[in-house]
């Protein structure tokens, strides 16, 4: 049995489960010598037949894999292989090699982009026959037919599709980190997460049999029959907690003394939204426009948006805060080429693109109208540093009013505008923008890494993220003040909504909305209702005058 | 042996749809058969990484060349192929 303790991540859960390892192989040809020509070229014939096989059955519903079936099969590459093993004896995995090289080097040198592309597809085949001929198991994401806590160096999007998600118990990742896919994912599922776990990848093996407790940040490998039990119960007894949970799901935010918040849930695409409904949300805090840009072979048109806002708008019964494109240079889209910048998190995103590409930006304006007719849609623009951005925007939303006017389409004339508050230009100069807007949503990723200076996603410096430092307190505290000065409300989406050890000095603060993933609402809600807001009030005023972090944190351990 | 000239028309030349559908149709063709481009390279289509990789673009005339028993047949077959676009548009 070993036990192994790592860096934390937001994900809680215990976990007991077979480990399902995918490996990424180098699959480097090795160096044997054949012992016959003959025997060579059958084995490699054998590997063709094997993989080929394989393929098939996926290239039914797939073109790519019907592509590569044909690759898999061709005579030439055939031909190439069998020519090496008999001129040079070569084995078949460097006659392999060195053929699909040959082929690459072709194709990588022609003009046209498509051919060049095609590289890609001759690798994808070389690997697996290699995979085949090293005698190894083809371990693929959509291998995956029983229950496993699922270990491997990174998971992508891509990889995710590919993955049965009932059978996942829980994730561990050697890259990433907090804000990475992976933990986003598993939030959303409720599952166990661990990411940037290094040399996992070297310490744990496919069909090890462990235990991971996520909140803790342990990995058990082997457990004995006494670990194993204790975790058994803990696992029962979260198990009991999470059921009590939704039982209670259903009653208001409210704290013991009566004071009243709202509790909602952020979301990334449709069938979020309808998860998040089943959760008895007060409405949708932050609805992430961007799936509608990223899932897509082009820019989306004004009627696809319109579709999705409307869909959103119809299964939710509060309102639903739709946040305008929030893309950047770290997230590229395949049909949109973003230049190359030093600092991404610096550079042209979320309301820069969209008030330079006003096209774009009306398309996506109009389609809210549009959809504001039919339901509650509140508009939030990201990024905002300075009142004159504010400004422009919300003359574009004007100008796109007039025409929609013009064209006899229906669109809500008092529809809630507001910004999100997520940069320091924002947060200092926030009275002026409380005089303009109909809300704020406080994006606390983002501020914390801005006014902290520390990139969340680097692991060497991640253990100085923290919200709870004064500079964030006081931040969210001045926020909150302007707004209600203003007499508008100041709502959080940022992942600090979801953490219980925040509840009680957020509410001290003010904060009207806590908007948190789909299942943690239950939870947050549950946390709202066992706190007197006197206290949080008297807590939250400590903690504004609280010098350093680890004064905060010494108030925030020991409130009750 | 026989062989005949013919016109490439795909408009981007023969990327992987149309190569498959010419390999599928060579694959076909029991006599051994050669595309021949303008300055002399010798391609057999019955592979699809050849086919590709010669990078045959749209208006180059090629020669199509078939020995073997069925080698008349053949020709007019990969002849049709070609000149018919190759299932393209």
């Amino acid at each position: 049995m070993k036990t192994i303790e790592v860096a934390k991540t937001t994900s809680s859960g215990i976990a007991i489960a077979k480990v399902y390892k995918v490996e990424t192989v180098e699959l480097v040809p090795s160096t044997y010598r054949i012992s016959n020509v003959e025997d060579e070229i059958q084995k490699y014939k054998e590997a063709v037949q094997f993989v080929s096989a394989k393929i098939e059955t996926l290239a039914k519903d797939n073109e790519i894999f019907a592509a590569h079936l044909e690759l898999v099969n061709d005579v030439g590459l055939m031909e190439g292989v069998i020519n090496k093993i008999t001129m040079n004896e070569d084995n078949a995995e460097l006659a392999l090699d060195k053929t699909a090289q040959e082929f690459i080097m072709i194709f990588e040198s022609m003009d046209n982009e498509y051919m060049r592309e095609r590289v890609a597809d001759i690798n994808d085949i070389r690997n697996r026959l290699m995979t085949h001929l090293k005698g190894l198991k083809e371990r693929d994401f959509g291998d995956l037919n029983e229950e496993a806590i699922l270990v491997t160096k990174d998971l992508a999007p891509s990889d995710t599709a590919k993955l049965d998600l009932k059978y996942i118990k829980g994730f561990i990742t050697e890259l990433g980190g907090v804000t990475s896919h992976v933990s986003i994912m598993a939030k959303n599922m409720g599952l166990p997460a661990l990411v940037g776990v290094q040399g996992i990848m070297e310490i744990i093996d496919d069909e090890d049999q462990i235990i991971m407790d996520a909140q803790k940040g342990i990995i058990i490998i082997n457990p004995d029959e006494e670990t194993r039990k204790h975790y058994q119960e803990l696992e029962h007894k979260e198990q009991q907690e999470k059921e009590l949970l939704e039982k209670i799901a259903n009653l208001p935010a409210e704290t013991k003394d009566g004071r009243k918040v709202k509790v909602c849930a952020n979301v990334g695409c449709i069938e979020d939204v309808k998860n998040a409904v089943t959760k008895y949300i007060d409405g949708i805090g932050l609805f992430r426009s961007e799936f509608l840009y990223m899932e897509n072979t082009q820019f989306p048109t004004e009627e696809e948006q319109f579709e999705a806002y409307k869909e959103a708008a119809r299964l939710c019964e509060g309102e639903v805060i739709i946040r305008t494109l929030d893309i950047g240079g770290d997230k590229a889209l395949p049909y949109y080429p973003f230049e190359q910048e030093e600092n991404p998190f610096l550079g042209w995103r979320a309301i820069r693109i969209s008030l330079e590409k006003q096209d774009l930006f009306k398309t996506q304006l109009r389609a809210l109208l549009r959809a504001s007719a039919f339901g509650e849609i509140w508009i939030m623009y990201p990024m905002i540093v300075s009142l004159e951005e504010l400004h422009s925007a919300k003359a574009l939303l004007e100008t796109c009013k007039k025409e929609l006017l013009q064209e006899g389409k229906a669109y809500d004339e008092h529809v809630k505008v507001g910004m999100m508050i997520e940069t320091p230009a924002s947060v200092m100069c926030v009275e002026a923008f409380a005089e303009e807007v109909d809300f704020f949503s406080i994006g606390t990723n983002d501020l914390t890494q801005y006014l902290l200076a520390v990139d969340r996603g680097n692991q060497h410096i991640s253990s100085m993220y923290n919200s709870f430092h004064p500079a964030v307190m006081r931040a969210i505290a001045k926020v909150i003040k302007a707004g209600h000065k203003a007499g508008i409300p100041v709502g959080m989406c940022g992942e600090f909504a979801s953490d219980i050890k925040a509840v009680p000095v957020l509410l001290g603060m003010g904060l009207d909305e806590y908007s948190v993933c789909a299942g943690e609402v239950a939870k947050i809600k549950a946390a709202i209702r066992q706190w007197d807001y006197k206290a949080c009030e008297e807590l939250a005023e400590k903690v504004i005058r609280a010098k350093g972090l680890n004064e905060v944190m010494a108030l925030i351990e020991d409130v009750k | 042996m026989v062989k005949e000239k013919v016109k490439v028309i795909n408009k981007s030349g023969l990327h992987l749809r149309p190569a498959g559908v010419l390999t599928e149709v060579a694959r076909g063709c029991k006599s051994e058969v050669f595309l021949i481009k303008e300055d002399g390279t010798r391609v057999n289509p019955k592979s699809v990484l050849f086919l590709m990789g010669a990078n045959i673009t749209c208006g180059m005339e090629i020669t199509v060349e078939c020995s073997g028993m069925t080698e008349e047949e053949d020709l007019k077959a990969i002849i049709e192929a070609i000149k018919s676009g190759l299932n393209e548009e």
